[in-house]
């Protein structure tokens, strides 16, 4: 075996994980922690612009990525993302820039400072199957989650777009079922896992959300999971959050825990339920994982 | 848009429109060939009025002004299939940023009021605050769209659950924010920048 090296980053939480995903971000901590692998937040990062800002001011989107790129230089180590929409955004801007000598100059005049383009943008998921790598954290792993079966949620932005060094293959992924093997649980093939749950419509158009969610919903359950798995907030919210909302309006009971990758990794390296904020999940999880004999 | 013809001469036929379009997404309009993949797996056709390959064929017959009444290019959810499929490396998902653009510039005729009213509130959050205030976000959309009870029966059970901050989180440095907003607006006042 190859000795340990350490690991350092960076850490880029993202709005939402210093409000409404509390719980991705205590459990992202958690886990780090107790993989040893080093995490410091980058000090007063902005928001990223996430979809509103590139939907109607490239510019600007591009200018606070740049921003975010440049403060995260203080700190030593690549920059870590937890949440798959700034992940996208960061990289895409990166990616812009190289390209585009005149969009790189006016960024530049904007933020009046240099962007790091070199810097390297990494997905959790990315840092824990492939930098710690997957032999380690299944050392790591003290509690399988075995029985558990799991239906991995790619969603949109983490594997797109094609032309932008990402994250794993566009179409067939399998860098998440791959972490969950490692941490003992079951992985289910269905169809949905990277159709789009409606993101941002959530506060717009709830009824687009509604819609998109539910059909994911619905094919998850179709393939037998247990639960569902998924590494962005705003997945997160329209799953959780609103699926009371989608039984209602399809008259139908789904009752299904949306886990954040980091919590069910972390339930699989023995921390505690209090460390992992599962009791912030909007559809309690702790049924399922009782009967699995998890907690 | 079935009833409705369609007439095609170099008065209707904005060329123009087209190349700058092409050059805010820094994609060819030109070159789709009108596949229809993209349209086929577009989470969001069935939102729209035109779904995407007829978006891309009304560019390119210079019949913008139509896709901006609409509200297609409004419900595009940004999920990148479109330019992730695309077999002849039409970034779509870039044109539709590009239309967003030119159309949020004009102050548009689009029909689709909530989605910009959304994310020009989210935008404003950010020069504010530095940082995505969500509890503020939807409480004064709420207010500025008129529903008044939309997701009301939300509010009380994310509160309980930590997950709506009462308290903002404000950055430290908003003096550098602003100021990355304003040296913008100056070089779009000088025609810098598009």
């Amino acid at each position: 075996m190859t000795p340990k090296k350490a690991l350092n980053y960076a850490y880029y939480p993202g709005c939402s994980l210093h409000a409404s995903a509390g719980e991705y971000d205590l459990s992202t901590r958690e886990l780090f922690k107790k993989l040893d692998i080093g995490l410091t937040e980058v000090p007063d990062w902005f928001c990223c612009g996430a979809t509103p800002a590139h939907n109607v001011d490239e510019l600007l989107s591009l200018s606070l990525c740049a921003k975010n790129l440049e403060l995260a230089e203080q700190v030593e180590g690549d920059l870590a993302v937890a949440c798959a929409a700034c992940f996208s955004r960061l990289k895409t801007a990166q990616h812009v820039l190289a390209e585009s000598d005149i969009k790189r100059r006016q960024v530049e005049k904007a933020i009046d400072a240099p962007v790091p383009l070199t810097s390297n943008v990494k997905h959790l998921l990315d840092i824990l199957a492939r930098d710690l790598g997957l032999e380690q954290l299944e050392q790591a792993v003290t509690k399988p989650l075995a029985g558990l079966k799991v239906a991995c949620y790619y969603g949109c932005l983490l594997t797109r777009p094609t032309d932008v060094p990402n994250l794993d293959c566009v179409e067939a992924p399998t860098i998440m079922e791959d972490i969950l093997k490692a941490a003992g649980a079951e992985t289910v093939a269905w169809s949905h896992r990277m159709e789009c749950c409606g993101a941002n419509f959530t506060l717009s158009r709830p009824g687009v959300v509604i819609q998109l969610s539910h059909a994911i919903l619905d094919s998850a359950k179709e393939a037998g999971a247990d639960c569902i798995m998924v590494a962005c907030p705003l997945c997160h919210g329209n799953l959780d959050i609103r699926q009371k909302e989608i039984e209602g309006v399809y008259n139908t009971e789904y009752a299904m825990p949306v886990f954040y990758i980091t919590q069910l990794v972390g339930l699989a390296t023995g921390l505690g339920a209090d460390k992992l904020g599962l009791d912030a999940l909007i559809v309690n999880p702790m049924p399922l994982l009782k009967e699995k004999g998890l907690v | 848009m079935k009833k409705k013809k369609m007439l095609l001469s170099t008065e209707t036929m904005d060329v123009d429109f087209v190349r700058k379009v092409e050059a805010l997404s820094g994609t060819s309009v030109r070159r789709c060939f009108q596949c229809g993949k993209c349209s086929a797996g577009c989470p969001m056709a069935t939102f729209m009025e035109h779904p995407p390959n007829r978006v891309v064929r009304l560019l390119q017959l210079g019949q913008w002004q139509r896709i901006l009444a609409g509200r297609s290019i409004w419900y595009c959810a940004s999920c990148e299939t479109c330019s992730t499929r695309c077999p002849n490396k039409v970034h779509l998902a870039s044109i539709m940023d590009a239309l967003r653009k030119l159309s949020w510039d004009a102050e548009g005729p689009s029909k689709e009021s909530y989605v910009q009213l959304a994310n020009r509130l989210f935008l404003q959050n950010i020069r504010t605050y530095g940082r995505q205030y969500e509890m503020r976000l939807a409480a004064v959309f709420n207010v500025k769209s008129g529903q008044f009870l939309k997701d009301l029966m939300l509010g009380p059970k994310l509160i309980s659950k930590g997950k709506l901050k009462m308290f903002h989180q404000k950055n430290k440095n908003m003096t550098e924010i602003e100021k990355i907003f304003g040296r913008i607006e100056e070089m779009r006042k000088n025609g810098e920048a598009l």
